[in-house]
């Protein structure tokens, strides 16, 4: 009787073991892909951030004696701009960073909600071929359209210029426009941006990353208005809400829950947007446009500062984390109307 | 005085004719209810009143006011919807108090209103929950809620309570309808369900493929379907239908439906008199027919012979499911009937409580 009671708990244990152990079980090949990919150049690159790792140390193994660890001297650097790089001030690519990334995401979320919300009219002819032609800009690679802007805001031969000649000679001068979009330094809103100067290339770069941007708010938007149920609207006609009231009351506070996620993706890409900018500006003109990814990138391919550099990410690393814990709690994102 | 005319009324959906050419009249105060199956136009018709729908002709009156071109808002109306509609990011509190602040009535008043109404709905402890912490009984009343604190002339209601359980449902209408009495107001509601239309309403309007089959108070439906849709529609368990012929019989006119004959009382007999010979649809409502051993004296009965198919014990009554040849029929009798299934049995018809259709036009004749 006694051996039979033990052998139940016994083996009743081993079940209860298993059962603890098997999610951990099917989580290994994750793991394991996410070690050799994800953790390790991770972990890899905040060791050498540590270390004034150059081209030299390469070949050599982390645990290589001759690495030579320098502390945060690098973090120090960047911070006080102690790195051997001319136009470097790292709060003022910080705070250039932040805006360009705020204000592409301020004129892309309205832009896309006002965007979808006249598209979504009733009875408006071809909609689907114009929800099919802004799902394009989504597709084309970024580098593709750094590169066609860049064409496009040349001083000689951009389009932009072309443009703006044919209009200027409607009013009756012959003179060819030559604004040099992305070579210009002198700021034409001087009090913009205290903190640094926002040269013609920024508007340029606003312009460009406005025809990437706005379709990706749009497509949100539209998913989000067809899920808005329609009585909510015949209700607040009733009510005496005006197309307008209706917009502002209804449409704005039920397209929230969707868009802020939106908005912070939004600001996220926009905040590390590095093949835009890399081919469009270069970071140019004297650095004015740089955001901290494409000056990490300059650090090692043309200073080749690889402890700096993975220093310099690990701070971007940071700087984003933050961004977005505050401004998940300002918003409260997860919050959802839904009825249930 | 707010009354609401429908004259010659027309909607159209493309090719499809939602309201076909509808006529009735709302005195004030009255409780109208818009009854018919799913898809026959109630709710268009509804929705034509509060705007929400354009009319392809004909005209409404709110009072004496053609309010065709009046948008919904000036209509001063307020409808309950299927689905609620609540505004799922504001309070119970704004949502009532939404209407109210978009016509710039004072903070005091809308105060006022709003917990006035809250208090007759019972629903002053959830003033400043949101439309999801609610239950489906919870948010119907809310939505009544929203619409009473505008003070309307006409209360709109689109089929309210099908989104509640059985039980609440019979609650909310005794609800709806003291809010009736206390508010003085003329209602309009629509309603698939006619028990619905038989308990709330003062009139019921009955509606089938866009057309308005009859206009009348319960009662008078009831007794004296204008035609066989109104008979079928209302009545639960429905009205028995037998297709036959009237027939001349010596001196009598009798219903011949091939399985059984039934005389028609010599009192009644005169309209039918020139249909003799025609094809026509006999109908006997369920509570018509008696069991053999219970019948209620001094009334009109005839003999049919029937196999008991089905019985079904209401614990009040029975409701017996009888065979007579090509028939089937309900009967709903006392439930101390000793038929049981697969008896053959003789059931009594009451022939001072039957109607008889014209088979081709289905109308009654009478």
């Amino acid at each position: 009787m006694a051996t039979t009671t033990l052998e139940i708990s016994k083996s009743a244990g081993m079940a209860r073991i298993k059962k603890a152990i098997l999610p951990y079980v099917y989580l290994l090949p994750a793991f394991v892909v996410m070690s050799v990919i994800t953790f390790y150049p991770l972990i890899y690159q905040v060791i050498i951030s540590f270390t004034d790792f150059q081209t030299k140390d390469l070949l050599k193994q982390l645990a290589s004696p001759n690495l030579n660890y320098i502390g945060v001297k690098n973090y120090v650097d960047i911070v006080t701009g102690g790195l051997p790089v001319q136009n470097f001030e790292f709060f003022r690519v910080l705070t250039y960073n932040i805006w360009w990334a705020v204000t592409n995401v301020l004129v892309h979320v309205p832009a896309g909600v006002l965007i979808a919300v006249l598209l979504n009219t009733q009875g408006l002819w071809g909609k689907k071929i114009y929800r099919a032609l802004y799902v394009l800009p989504v597709v084309i690679p970024p580098i593709v359209v750094g590169t066609v802007w860049k064409n496009i805001f040349d001083e000689q031969y951009g389009a932009m210029n072309q443009f703006l000649t044919a209009v200027v000679h409607l009013f009756g001068t012959a003179d060819p426009v030559r604004i040099r979009w992305l070579t210009e330094y002198t700021p034409p809103i001087p009090w913009l941006l205290p903190n640094g100067p926002l040269t013609l290339a920024y508007y340029a770069m606003m312009i460009a990353n406005f025809w990437l941007g706005w379709p990706f708010m749009t497509l949100v938007a539209t998913g989000a208005l067809q899920s808005i149920p329609k009585d909510l609207y015949e209700a607040a006609s009733i009510d005496g809400a005006s197309g307008s009231q209706q917009f502002w009351n209804i449409t704005v506070p039920l397209l929230r829950p969707a868009m802020i996620p939106a908005a912070m993706y939004g600001f996220t890409m926009s905040f590390n947007l590095f093949n835009f900018v890399f081919f469009m500006s270069g970071g140019g003109p004297a650095r004015s446009t740089e955001i901290l990814v494409t000056f990490a990138y300059d650090l090692v391919r043309n200073l080749r500062l690889y402890g700096a550099a993975a220093a310099f990410s690990v701070i971007v690393f940071f700087v984003a984390l933050i961004v977005f814990l505050v401004t998940n709690r300002i918003t409260r994102a997860t919050e959802a109307y839904t009825e249930a | 005085m707010t009354s609401v005319t429908y004259e010659n009324v027309v909607k159209k959906f493309g090719e499809m004719t939602a309201v076909d050419n509808i006529n009735f009249h709302v005195d004030d105060k009255e409780f109208l209810v818009l009854v018919g199956p799913s898809g026959c136009g109630k709710t268009t018709a509804l929705r034509l009143l509060a705007g929400l729908e354009e009319i392809s002709s004909g005209e409404i009156k709110i009072g004496d006011r053609v309010v065709n071109d009046v948008a919904p808002k000036d209509r001063d109306i307020a409808m309950v919807f299927q689905s609620y509609a609540l505004y799922p990011h504001l309070s119970v509190y704004d949502n009532m108090a939404f209407g109210l602040k978009l016509r710039k009535v004072n903070k005091d008043e809308i105060k006022r209103r709003v917990t006035e109404a809250a208090d007759v709905l019972g629903i002053t402890d959830l003033l400043q929950r949101k439309p999801r912490q609610l239950s489906g009984g919870q948010r119907q009343r809310v939505a009544v809620g929203r619409a009473i604190v505008r003070e309307p002339k006409v209360f709109l209601f689109d089929e309210p309570l099908s989104n509640l359980d059985a039980k609440l449902r019979v609650q909310m209408r005794a609800e709806i309808s003291k809010l009736h009495q206390r508010l003085q107001t003329t209602f309009i509601y629509v309603t698939h369900d006619q028990t619905e239309a038989m308990t709330m309403a003062t009139r019921i309007a009955v509606i089938n493929k866009g057309k308005l089959q009859q206009i009348d108070t319960p009662q008078n439906l009831y007794d004296h379907p204008g035609n066989l849709f109104v008979a079928g529609f209302i009545g639960s368990p429905a009205m028995n239908f037998f297709p036959g012929k009237l027939r001349k019989d010596g001196d009598k006119i009798v219903v011949d439906t091939g399985d059984f004959v039934v005389p028609i009382p010599a009192a009644k007999a005169a309209p039918y008199k020139p249909h003799t010979d025609k094809d026509i649809i006999f109908g006997i409502r369920p509570e018509n027919i008696h069991d053999a051993d219970f019948v209620p004296p001094n009334i009109d009965a005839e003999k049919v012979a029937v196999k008991v198919d089905v019985t079904e014990l209401m614990g009040n009554e029975i409701f017996l499911y009888l065979v007579s040849g090509k028939n089937t029929f309900v009967a709903r009798v006392d439930p101390r009937s000793k038929l049981r299934v697969g008896q053959q049995a003789q059931v009594m018809f009451d022939m001072d409580n039957f109607h008889i259709f014209d088979a081709s036009t289905e109308e009654a004749i009478r």
